[in-house]
C-alpha cells in the first residue's frame, strides 16, 4: 500500500532521534525558565540598588552622615564592585536568604513563608470558584454567539472587568456589611490556616470581591477559546456522523478547548498576586498582599524585594506548569511525529 | 403533526434524488433549481469550477446547511423525505443513511480522541445497544475494509500519527460504519498526491461493487471524473448545465459551457515539436550541484528534506520540477532563491555562488543585487501580495528596492507590466483582495517580471486555481517566456501541466531526484519506477484511455516496498 | 485571450475606511464612542462651565451630601464632588492615554524586532518579556513609586515602562506569524532587505493588533494610576485622579458617606468600559476585514 509506506517512509528519513519531542520541549522549557529567573533576580537586585542614597539611607533615615552612611555600607558589603554583589546575593538566594526586615524583626524569608500560604489560599479559592462559573458561561456565550444573551454577559463581563478591586470589596463591604448586617468587615485573622478555613463567613467577601474580576477575564477566554473551536473541520466531521449538537460541544469542542483554558491558568498567577495586594489591604487579610503593602508604607525594602523574587519564581513556575500540562494535554505535542 | 416514518428504500429506487433544490443566502442563490438522482451502485461525477454550488447541494442532501441558508424543493435518501424532517430526524438519517467524506483530511479528525474512538463513536452513535468493545472490535473491521493495514494498532494511534491519505481512509471507514445508501466525497482527493488519490478512488470503486452503496463524487478535477464515474453532472452558477454518462460527455460535449470546461484541462501529451531552445552549455543559469537541505537540530532528529540533488538550467529553458508533497521541491525552489539556506551542496546562480551552511537567510548586498535578476511567482494568491498595498505598489516593489528610474518611470513601468498581463492597467489602484485568484496571480507575475529577470521561480503557481483560470494563466506565462526569454523553474505536482509547459522535466521523490531529462522522453518513455508509478496514477481526461490506464496501473510494481523501508 | 479582465466598479477603499465602516456598524462601540467623547468634555470643558475650587480647603462646608449647591456632595476637605471628578478625571485620562501609547509604541517596536529576527535575537528579547511580566506591573509600580517621587511625568513613564510588555508579546506572534507569509518571502526574494520588512509589510500589517491592544492598553492604564492612587501612592496633591478622591473617601464610605466614592469607581468603571468595547468593536471590525480577503 504506497500511502502505508509513505507513512514508513517519513518516519524512515529521520535520522534516530537522540531525545524523544516530548523530553526536548521540556528541556527547552526549563532552560527559558531558568534565564527568565535570572533575569529577575537582576531586576530586583538592580531595583534594591536604584534606591537614591542606596538602602543605607532607608533605614538610617534622612539624617545619617556621611560617615555613618560608609559603616553602614562596609559593614553591609555594600561598598564592593556591582557584579560581586550581584554574586553574593545570588548565592544568599539559593539558600534560601532573602535578606532582614528593617521594620520587622524578622527574616524576610520567615515572613514569606507564613503569609504566602494565606495568600495561596485566597488566590485558590477565587480561581477555583472562578473556574465553576467561567467555563459553563463562556461555553454558553460562544454556542449562543451573537444573540441577546451573549451580548448581555458580554456587557457584563466587561463592567465585571472594568471595576478596579477595590472599589467592588467596598461596594460589597457597604452592602453586606453596612447595609445589611451578614457578613463581617475583616476577613479571618487567625495565624493558622486552620484558624482561617474555620471562619467561612469572613472568607465570602474577599474572595468573591476577587472572583468577581475573574470571572470576567476567564469567561472571554473561554468563549473566544470554544469559538475558535466551533469553526474547525472536526464539528463538521462530528455532525456528519450523526453527532447530537450538544455531545458535539460538551465532548468534541471541550476537550480541544481545555488546553487553552489550561494556560490561562497557568499565566494567570501574577494577576492573581496583583488583586491580593489590594483585597488583603482592605479586609485586613495577613497574606502576603498586606505584607507588601504594609513594607511599601514603611519602606521596608528586603521584604518588598523579597516578595517581588517570590512572585517572580511563582509566576515561571506556574507558567512551566501550564506548558507541561499543556503538552500532556495534546497528544500532538506529547509524542509521535510532529 | 405526523411524524413522517424513515423508511427503508424499495429496490429499484433511486438511493437519492434532488428535485428543483434552490439554496439561498439572503438575496444570493448558491443552488439554483437543481433536479438530479443517483441510482445504487452508481458513481455520478458532480463536477464545477469554485461557486458553481456542488458542495451546496451536498450539504442540503445531509442536511448540514448553515442556519442563514433556506432552502426550498425536495430532497429524497433511500426513499425518505428530508422535508419537515426535524433536527432529531435529520440527524438519525445523517452518517446512517447518508454519509460524506470532505475534502481536508489533515483536519478533519479531531486531534485529541484516538482514531478507534472516533471510529467507534460513528458506530455507537446510531446504535446505543452496541458495547463499547464491540463498537471498537468493528471498528477494525472497518478500517481493514478501508484499506489501512495493521487495524489493530491504528485503533490507538491519534491522527497526527497518519498520513494524509490514511487519514481519508479513516474518513472513509467512518463514512460506512452504518453501511448507508449513499455517500458523498466531496473533493475527498483534491488535498491528496496523485498516487494516493488513485487508490483512494480504487476503494470508492471497491465500496460500490461490494455494497451496492450509490457514491457521489464531487471535484473540478476533470481527470478523477474521468477514472471514476459513471454518470457526469456539470455545474456553473448554481444550476445544472449538463447531465451525461461519462463517455458521452467527454466525447460529444453538448453545451457550450462543458466544452470550454474540457478545453481548458491541460492534457499528458508529447509535443515533440516544442524542443528546448538551443543553448551553448556554458554559464548555465543556475547550476545546482549536491544540493542537501536538513531540517531540525541534530538533538530532535533532523528531516533530510532534500538529499543530494544537482541538475542545472540553461538560459530560455523551462525545467519543470515535479514531485509529491514531502518530495523536497518547493525546498529545492527556496534554496535555488536564496531564500534558504542549505546544509550543505552548492547553488550557483546567474554565475555567483550562494552562501551554504547553518545560519539565517543571507542578507548581503551581493545577494540582493543577485535577487534583483530572479524573480518568483508563489502558489496561494491570498497572501502572496500585501493586503495592505495597493497593485501599483505591490508591483512597484522590486522597482523601488533596486532603486529604478524615478516616480514617473516607475508608474509606466507599471502600466506596461499590468499591459503584459493581460489586465487592464486601472487596477493599479486597487487592492489585492478585490481582485479574483486569477488576477492576483497575475500581478504577482506583473510584479516578479519588473526588473527584466533572467530566472523566475514558479512555485506552483495555479494549483489553487480553477481550472479555466488556470488555462489563462498557463497560456500567458508561455507568451512571456517566448517573449521575454528567461530562464524558468517551474515546480509542480501536476504532470498534465508539465507536460504543456516544461522542455525539460525533474522527478523528485523523499529529497531525492529521481529521473531527468527531456520532457517527452520522462513522461512518455520514464526510466525510472517511480516516475512510472507517478505517470500512471495521473488521470486522463478521456474515460475509455483512462480505463486501460488503471489497468495498466494496477499491474505495475506496488509501491516501492523496497524504496519505502530502506530509507 | 481577453485583453482585459473585469474588475469590479466600485471604488476601492483603504484599510481605515473599511475599518471605520465596520466599526459604525456596532451599537456598543459607537455607544461607548459618544460616552468617551462626553466624558472628555466633561473632564476638559466642564470646569469652564462649573466653577468649583480644587485647590483650597473649605472645612465650613465639608462632609456635605448630594443637594443643592452640591449635586454630588462635598468631601472631607469641602471640595465639591462634581468638580473633583471632572478635576481628577483630567489627570486619569491623561496620564491613561499617554502611558497606554508609550507602552504600545515600545511594545509594537520590540515585538516586530523580535519577531521578524527570530533565532537568538528573538530568544533574547522574548526572555526579558517573560522577566517583566513574571513581576506583576502594579508590584513594579509600587516598588518604583517607592523610589521616586512621583509626578504626572514620572507616573506616566514608570506606567508606559511597566506596560509595554503584554504588547510586545501579541506583536511579537504577529511578526512571527507574518514573517512566513508569501509577500514578506517575496520580498526578500527580490532583494528587500529587514527594515524595508519590518517597516513596510510586518508594521502596518500588526496595526489592527496595535490599535486593539492600545485601547485596552489604556484602559489599563487608567486603572493602574487608580490602584496606584487608592493606595497612597500616586498622584500628588494637589492634583488628584479618580483613585485618589476613591481613596481620600475610604474611610468615610464605611460610615454612611457614600457619595465620596461612587462617583469616583463610577466614572472609572464607564470610562475603562467605553475604552474596552470600542477595543472589542475594533478588534471584530479588523477580524471581518481579514475574512473579506
Amino acid at each position: 500500500m504506497a500511502a502505508e509506506q509513505l507513512t514508513v517512509a517519513v518516519a524512515g528519513r529521520r535520522r534516530r532521534a537522540a531525545v524523544p519531542p516530548l523530553a526536548l520541549f521540556l528541556i527547552k522549557r526549563l532552560l527559558q525558565s531558568v534565564a527568565v529567573l535570572v533575569l529577575v533576580s537582576i531586576i530586583v537586585f538592580g531595583l534594591l540598588h536604584a534606591l537614591p542614597g542606596g538602602p543605607a539611607r532607608g533605614i538610617l533615615g534622612q539624617q545619617a552622615t556621611i560617615t555613618q552612611i560608609n559603616a553602614f555600607n562596609a559593614a553591609q558589603g555594600f561598598d564592593k564592585p556591582l557584579i560581586v554583589q550581584y554574586l553574593d546575593y545570588l548565592g544568599r538566594l539559593l539558600h534560601g536568604n532573602l535578606g532582614q526586615s528593617y521594620k520587622l524583626n524578622q527574616s524576610v524569608g520567615s515572613l514569606i513563608a507564613q503569609r504566602l500560604p494565606k495568600t495561596l489560599v485566597l488566590g485558590a479559592l477565587s480561581t477555583v470558584l472562578a473556574l465553576i462559573i467561567a467555563v459553563p458561561l463562556g461555553v454558553w456565550q460562544a454556542v449562543r454567539r451573537g444573540r441577546a444573551a451573549d451580548h448581555a454577559i458580554t456587557a457584563g463581563a466587561f463592567i465585571a472587568y472594568a471595576m478596579p478591586s477595590f472599589f467592588v470589596a467596598l461596594i460589597l463591604i457597604i452592602i453586606f456589611s453596612d447595609t445589611w448586617d451578614v457578613l463581617p468587615p475583616l476577613a479571618p485573622q487567625a495565624s493558622t490556616l486552620g484558624g482561617i478555613l474555620a471562619d467561612p463567613r469572613a472568607l465570602v467577601m474577599p474572595v468573591l470581591a476577587g472572583t468577581i474580576a475573574t470571572v470576567a477575564v476567564f469567561s472571554r477566554y473561554v468563549r473566544s477559546a470554544v469559538l475558535d473551536n466551533l469553526s474547525e473541520d472536526y464539528t463538521r466531521t462530528a455532525r456528519a456522523k450523526g453527532v447530537a449538537e450538544q455531545r458535539v460541544i460538551s465532548v468534541h469542542v471541550l476537550r480541544n478547548s481545555l488546553t487553552p483554558l489550561i494556560t490561562m491558568v497557568g499565566y494567570y498567577v501574577p494577576v492573581m498576586f496583583s488583586g491580593a495586594i489590594v483585597i488583603e489591604a482592605i479586609f485586613n487579610y495577613p497574606g502576603m498582599g498586606l505584607l507588601f503593602w504594609n513594607a511599601a508604607q514603611t519602606s521596608d525594602y528586603p521584604t518588598e524585594l523579597g516578595v517581588v523574587l517570590v512572585i517572580g519564581v511563582a509566576t515561571v513556575v506556574g507558567s512551566l506548569l501550564a506548558d507541561l500540562l499543556q503538552a500532556l494535554a495534546d497528544p500532538r505535542v506529547r509524542g509521535g511525529i510532529r | 403533526m405526523t411524524q413522517p416514518e424513515l423508511t427503508k428504500a424499495t429496490p429499484g429506487q433511486a438511493a437519492l434524488t434532488i428535485s428543483d433544490l434552490t439554496v439561498s443566502f439572503g438575496a444570493g442563490r448558491a443552488v439554483d433549481g437543481v433536479s438530479l438522482s443517483v441510482a445504487p451502485g452508481e458513481i455520478v461525477a458532480i463536477v464545477g469550477e469554485s461557486g458553481s454550488g456542488k458542495s451546496m447541494t451536498a450539504m442540503a442532501a445531509m442536511g448540514l446547511l448553515p442556519p442563514t441558508a433556506k432552502w426550498s424543493g425536495d430532497i429524497t435518501v433511500g426513499g425518505t423525505s428530508l422535508r419537515g424532517l426535524s433536527q432529531a430526524q435529520l440527524r438519525k438519517l445523517r452518517g446512517s443513511r447518508i454519509a460524506m467524506v470532505f475534502q481536508e483530511p489533515m483536519t478533519a479528525l479531531n486531534p485529541s480522541f484516538t482514531i478507534g474512538w472516533q471510529v467507534a463513536e460513528a458506530v455507537r452513535v446510531h446504535d446505543r445497544s452496541v458495547s463499547r468493545s464491540d463498537a471498537l472490535a468493528k471498528a477494525a473491521e472497518l478500517l481493514s475494509l478501508a484499506g489501512i493495514p495493521d487495524p489493530q494498532r491504528r485503533l490507538g494511534q491519534y491522527p497526527h500519527e497518519l498520513s494524509g491519505g490514511l487519514r481519508q481512509r479513516v474518513m472513509i471507514a467512518i463514512a460506512i460504519a452504518c453501511d448507508p445508501a449513499v455517500l458523498i466525497a466531496d473533493e475527498a482527493t483534491t488535498a491528496l498526491d496523485v498516487t494516493v488519490q488513485a487508490e483512494i478512488l480504487d476503494l470508492l470503486r471497491e465500496i460500490r461493487d461490494q455494497r451496492g452503496t450509490a457514491i457521489c463524487v464531487i471535484t473540478h478535477n476533470m481527470g478523477v471524473v474521468a477514472d471514476s464515474a459513471d454518470r457526469v453532472i456539470v455545474m456553473h452558477d448554481g444550476k445544472i448545465v449538463e447531465q451525461a454518462p461519462v463517455e458521452d460527455l467527454f466525447h460529444r460535449p453538448a453545451e457550450e459551457y462543458t466544452r470550454t470546461l474540457l478545453a481548458s484541462v491541460p492534457r499528458m501529451e508529447p509535443h515533440p515539436e516544442k524542443a528546448a531552445p538551443q543553448t551553448g552549455g556554458e554559464n548555465p543559469v543556475l547550476a545546482v550541484a549536491d544540493l542537501t537541505v536538513d531540517f531540525g537540530s541534530r538533538v530532535g532528529g533532523a528531516l533530510r528534506a532534500v538529499d543530494n540533488v544537482s541538475f542545472t538550467l540553461h538560459a530560455g529553458e523551462i525545467l519543470g520540477l515535479v514531485g509529491e508533497s514531502g518530495s523536497g521541491k518547493s525546498t529545492v525552489g527556496r534554496c535555488v532563491m536564496g531564500l534558504l539556506r542549505p546544509t550543505s551542496g552548492s547553488v550557483r546562480l546567474l554565475g555567483e555562488e550562494l552562501p551554504a551552511g547553518r545560519g539565517t537567510v543571507g542578507r548581503g548586498r551581493r545577494l540582493r543585487r543577485l535577487r534583483q535578476r530572479c524573480g518568483i511567482v508563489f502558489q496561494d494568491p491570498g497572501s502572496s501580495l500585501d493586503p495592505r498595498m495597493t497593485i501599483e505598489e505591490c508591483v512597484a516593489e522590486p522597482l523601488v528596492i533596486a532603486r529604478s528610474g524615478n516616480g514617473a518611470e516607475r508608474a509606466a513601468r507599471v502600466a506596461e507590466l499590468l499591459e503584459s498581463v493581460r489586465l487592464d492597467p486601472a487596477v493599479r489602484t486597487r487592492y489585492p483582495h478585490e481582485l479574483s485568484g486569477g488576477q492576483r496571480q497575475r500581478i504577482s507575475i506583473a510584479r516578479a517580471l519588473a526588473l527584466r529577470p533572467e530566472l523566475l521561480v514558479a512555485d506552483e503557481p495555479t494549483s489553487a486555481l480553477d481550472v479555466s483560470v488556470q488555462a489563462t494563466v498557463l497560456d500567458l506565462l508561455l507568451d512571456l517566456q517566448a517573449e521575454l526569454g528567461f530562464a524558468c523553474l517551474f515546480i509542480t505536482h501536476d504532470l498534465a501541466v508539465v507536460s504543456f509547459l516544461a522542455h525539460r522535466v525533474a522527478v523528485m521523490q523523499s529529497g531525492k531526484m529521481v529521473e531527468t531529462g527531456e520532457r517527452d522522453q520522462v513522461l512518455f518513455a520514464p526510466a525510472d519506477d517511480y516516475t512510472r508509478r507517478l505517470v500512471a496514477a495521473a488521470p486522463v481526461p478521456d474515460p475509455v484511455e483512462q480505463r486501460q490506464r488503471r489497468a495498466e496501473r494496477l499491474t505495475l510494481p506496488s509501491a516501492g516496498l523496497e524504496q519505502g523501508a530502506a530509507s | 485571450m481577453t485583453a482585459t479582465a473585469p474588475v469590479r466598479a466600485t471604488p476601492s477603499r483603504g484599510l481605515y475606511r473599511r475599518v471605520a465602516g465596520q466599526l459604525v456598524r456596532n451599537p456598543a462601540a459607537m455607544i461607548s464612542l459618544g460616552v468617551l467623547v462626553a466624558v472628555i468634555v466633561f473632564c476638559f470643558l466642564g470646569p469652564f462651565f462649573y466653577h468649583t475650587d480644587q485647590i483650597h480647603v473649605n472645612l465650613a462646608a465639608k462632609d456635605l451630601p448630594p443637594g443643592t449647591g452640591h449635586p454630588l456632595g462635598t468631601d472631607d476637605v469641602g471640595h465639591d464632588i462634581l468638580g473633583r471628578l471632572m478635576f481628577g478625571g483630567q489627570t486619569s485620562l491623561e496620564i491613561g492615554v499617554a502611558a497606554g501609547v508609550i507602552a504600545t509604541v515600545i511594545g509594537m517596536l520590540w515585538g516586530a524586532v523580535a519577531g521578524y529576527a527570530g533565532g537568538w535575537t528573538d530568544a533574547v528579547m522574548m526572555r526579558v518579556v517573560d522577566a517583566g511580566i513574571a513581576v506583576p506591573a502594579l508590584f513594579l509600580l509600587l516598588v518604583a513609586a517607592t523610589i521616586l517621587t512621583p509626578t504626572i511625568p514620572v507616573l506616566i513613564v514608570i506606567i508606559g515602562v511597566v506596560s509595554w510588555l503584554v504588547p510586545a508579546r501579541l506583536v511579537r506572534a504577529e511578526a512571527v506569524s507574518l514573517r512566513t507569509r508569501e509577500y514578506v518571502q517575496a520580498m526578500i526574494a527580490m532583494g528587500g532587505g529587514s527594515r524595508r520588512a519590518v517597516f513596510r509589510h510586518i508594521i502596518p500589517n500588526v496595526v489592527g493588533t496595535v490599535v486593539v491592544n492600545a485601547t485596552f492598553q489604556v484602559a489599563d492604564a487608567i486603572m493602574l494610576v487608580a490602584y496606584l492612587s487608592f493606595l497612597g501612592l500616586g498622584v500628588p496633591l494637589p492634583r488628584t485622579d479618580w483613585g485618589g478622591i476613591l481613596a481620600g473617601g475610604l474611610n468615610y464610605a464605611l460610615d454612611g458617606y457614600w457619595w465620596m466614592i461612587v462617583p469616583a469607581g463610577v466614572a472609572i468603571v464607564i470610562v475603562v468600559c467605553a475604552f474596552n468595547f470600542i477595543g472589542d468593536g475594533l478588534r471584530d471590525a479588523f477580524e471581518v476585514r481579514l475574512r473579506g480577503r
